[in-house]
């Protein structure tokens, strides 16, 4: 997230983005201010994982995704995973995990390039839910036993439709005992007025991104999908802080003006498309620039909305956390995730859908159960179904790809005939 | 030929077509060429040897549509369009009650619907893969050492249905020398590995209602191709008087329409 601020071709450039590049340089250079002082403590944990309880307990929190998704951005990835396939990693597993795994064997980081720092900070504590996959505790464990570090996690249950007090209740739990392992383990002691602090500002900060990606609505829309991958970086890296809640109010008002003066994140907006799946890192300035030429603006999408939380409205934080990690769309079966799409189908007025098949990342692409055909037919809404990769640029044909969307495009001319 | 000529020129991977149309859509000129290092080169000698045919000069070309990958190599164009799009209407133009459109390129393959009004209701490409297209093929009769002619002769020779069960082109070649060393007939090898490309299409889209329109190089080439399309898909395989220029003459027919509103 944090590197494609240089990486992406932003035409009509989001003034709030200096200031984003600024907050996350901060944020990088404390985080190795954090693993070097030893009266410190780094904890690393998954980006809809139970981050509010590590920073309620002072540990100063690390996101290992966003290096893998850096590592994409950067056409890294490809040069780093055959490292990890060498120490037994599957070269069709979560490439953000096999390139992350490949950096640190190669001691190779584009944090030192980005933000001066010699690379990730080295963990106390690594810690997980599987809301999203296996594979982050998979990714973790890596981790766990090369620096002989705790792994810690939450596993709520998974595929759900309807989401139960039952369920909720048994991920509270699993929550309750985290902090008591965390507790025993660092000789810490949680401040319960602490967590509600913490929480409240998660929640602040989530529903002003929410209002963020909400301004997309408008026609012409003032953002894009390639802008919002860039600008949801403090929404998860800075969760539970002011300064991400400051930078939303920042970012909310310029997009709130753009929308009151009409000024179009892409010029001409003929067609809006929906982004179903994990964005395409090291293709995004290409991918960005065929919609850009086709004016046709990618409005809205599912990846971006998976950190728009409901809001906390004060009572048990930990009940807030157990509920919003275990509702988020990646947990669902498949008619609630079809019941999501639709609705934002609606909301953002979608003329097409393009679906991500990522190839290492099975759990976060939604085409391969028969979801397009269905959106097809039952919705009469065009769906494209396009493969690639979140960080494996390997996996990718630009030729092809691009060709797809152009003629993704000539057919909602022709259906708009 | 001295009329306003409206031109289609489709840049594939393989080979470059070239279409020459009058305004009433007569054809009057196509030819088809390797597309080689240079596209820009390859397209112009597809047009000389099409206006050479039409009898024509390139003064009178009114209006040009390239497609096909090396679209927008092509400095002549007025107008540049997917060869999806192209295919679907040069298709449709010979086939107006044909809802599936079938086309084996080189590089790839595509499954086209079309709507009642013979609009583009929905497509599919293969993936990044050479599973059932062209280069498929080419690259297994290579490997025997036989020209793509001579499979698909061989292949129409064949009694039995057998199937060669691999997409991939390297399991497949492993898979072809597996079933020589069991002494199974070179006839029967050779029309699994179209079978093969049918079922991999037969994939790409569930088609229904009725018989389906079949474009490319490979159809052009290979009868085998065809038998091979009807058997796995258990429908009628229409073949268009000029398979391979189906993009081609789409983008001709596109050109005509362009110009037509571009005057109005």
């Amino acid at each position: 997230m944090s590197s494609i601020v240089s990486t992406v071709v932003n035409r009509i450039e989001i003034q709030a983005q200096q200031k984003l590049k600024e907050l996350l340089r901060a944020c990088f250079v404390n985080l190795d201010e954090a693993a070097r002082a030893p009266e410190r403590r780094v904890a690393w944990c998954t980006s809809v994982g139970p981050c509010e309880i590590l920073t309620a307990l002072g540990f100063d929190v690390y996101f290992p995704e966003n290096h893998g998704a850096l590592l994409g951005a950067r056409k890294l990835s490809q040069h780093l995973i055959p490292r990890a396939v060498g120490v037994g990693y599957c070269a069709e597993s979560c490439s953000y995990m096999t390139s992350d795994i490949g950096a640190t064997l190669a001691h190779a980081s584009p944090l030192r390039e980005v933000y001066g720092i010699d690379g990730p900070p080295k963990p106390d504590v690594l810690v997980y839910s599987t809301n999203q996959c296996r594979e982050v505790q998979d990714w973790m464990s890596w981790y766990g036993r090369r620096d002989g570090a705790p792994v810690l996690g939450v596993c709520p249950p998974a595929h759900l439709g309807e989401v139960t007090r039952a369920h909720i209740e048994f991920v509270r739990g699993q929550l309750r005992h985290l902090i008591e392992e965390l507790e025993r383990r660092f000789g810490l002691r949680m401040d319960d007025r602490r967590l509600e602090e913490v929480v409240d500002r998660s929640s602040r900060a989530s529903a002003l991104w929410r209002q963020v990606l909400d301004t997309a609505q408008a026609r012409p829309s003032p953002l894009t999908f390639f802008d919002g991958v860039i600008h949801m970086a403090p929404v998860i890296l800075m969760r539970g802080s002011t300064a991400a809640i400051d930078y939303y109010v920042t970012l909310l008002a310029e997009l709130e003006a753009r929308v009151r003066d009409g000024v179009a994140a892409v010029p001409d907006e003929r067609f809006r498309v929906y982004w179903e799946g994990m964005p395409i890192w090291p293709k995004l300035r290409e991918l960005s620039t065929k919609f850009f030429d086709l004016a046709t603006v990618v409005a809205a999408s599912t990846y971006c909305n998976s950190w728009a939380f409901e809001e906390y409205d004060g009572g048990d934080p930990l009940l807030w956390m157990a509920k919003t990690s275990t509702e988020i769309f990646i947990n669902r079966d498949e008619d609630t995730k079809e019941a999501f799409l639709e609705e934002m189908f609606r909301r953002f007025s979608i003329d097409g859908v393009i679906f991500h098949n990522a190839r290492t990342c099975p759990n976060n692409t939604n085409s391969r159960f028969g979801m397009p055909q269905r959106i097809r037919e039952r919705l009469g809404l065009p769906a494209l179904v396009i493969d690639g990769d979140l960080s494996d640029a390997r996996f990718f044909s630009a030729a092809q790809t691009l060709t797809n969307i152009e003629a993704f495009v000539e057919q909602l001319e022709e259906q708009a005939r | 030929m001295t009329g306003p000529l409206y031109l289609g020129i489709d840049v594939g991977s393989s080979a470059t077509k070239c279409v020459v149309l009058a305004e009433d859509g007569t054809l009057l000129g196509h030819h088809v060429t390797p597309s080689g290092f240079d596209y820009g080169e390859s397209a112009d000698r597809a047009l000389s040897c099409a206006l050479f045919e039409a009898e024509a000069e390139r003064d009178a070309i009114a209006y040009c549509v390239s497609t096909g990958y090396g679209r927008e190599r092509i400095a002549l164009a007025d107008r540049r369009v997917t060869e999806i799009t192209c295919h679907a209407r040069g298709a449709r133009e010979w086939y107006p009650g044909v809802r599936h459109i079938i086309d084996i390129g080189g590089q790839d393959t595509k499954v086209i619907r079309l709507s009642e009004e013979g609009k583009m209701a929905d497509y599919r490409m293969n993936a990044k893969c050479a599973a059932g297209t062209g280069t498929f093929l080419e690259s297994i009769a290579l490997k025997l050492g036989i020209t793509l002619a001579e499979l698909d002769e061989l292949a129409l020779r064949s009694r039995e249905k057998a199937v060669v069960n691999s997409y991939c082109t390297v399991f497949a070649g492993t898979e072809v020398i597996e079933r020589i060393k069991e002494g199974q007939p070179p006839a029967e090898i050779a029309m699994g590995l179209f079978r093969s490309i049918a079922t991999r299409v037969s994939e790409m889209m569930a088609v229904r209602n009725g018989a389906v329109g079949a474009t490319g190089g490979v159809v052009a080439h290979c009868r085998a191709m065809v038998r091979a399309l009807e058997e796995v898909m258990e429908t009628e395989v229409l073949l268009p008087p000029l398979p391979q220029h189906a993009g081609a003459y789409g983008a001709a027919l596109m050109a005509i329409e362009s110009c037509r509103a571009h005057r109005s």
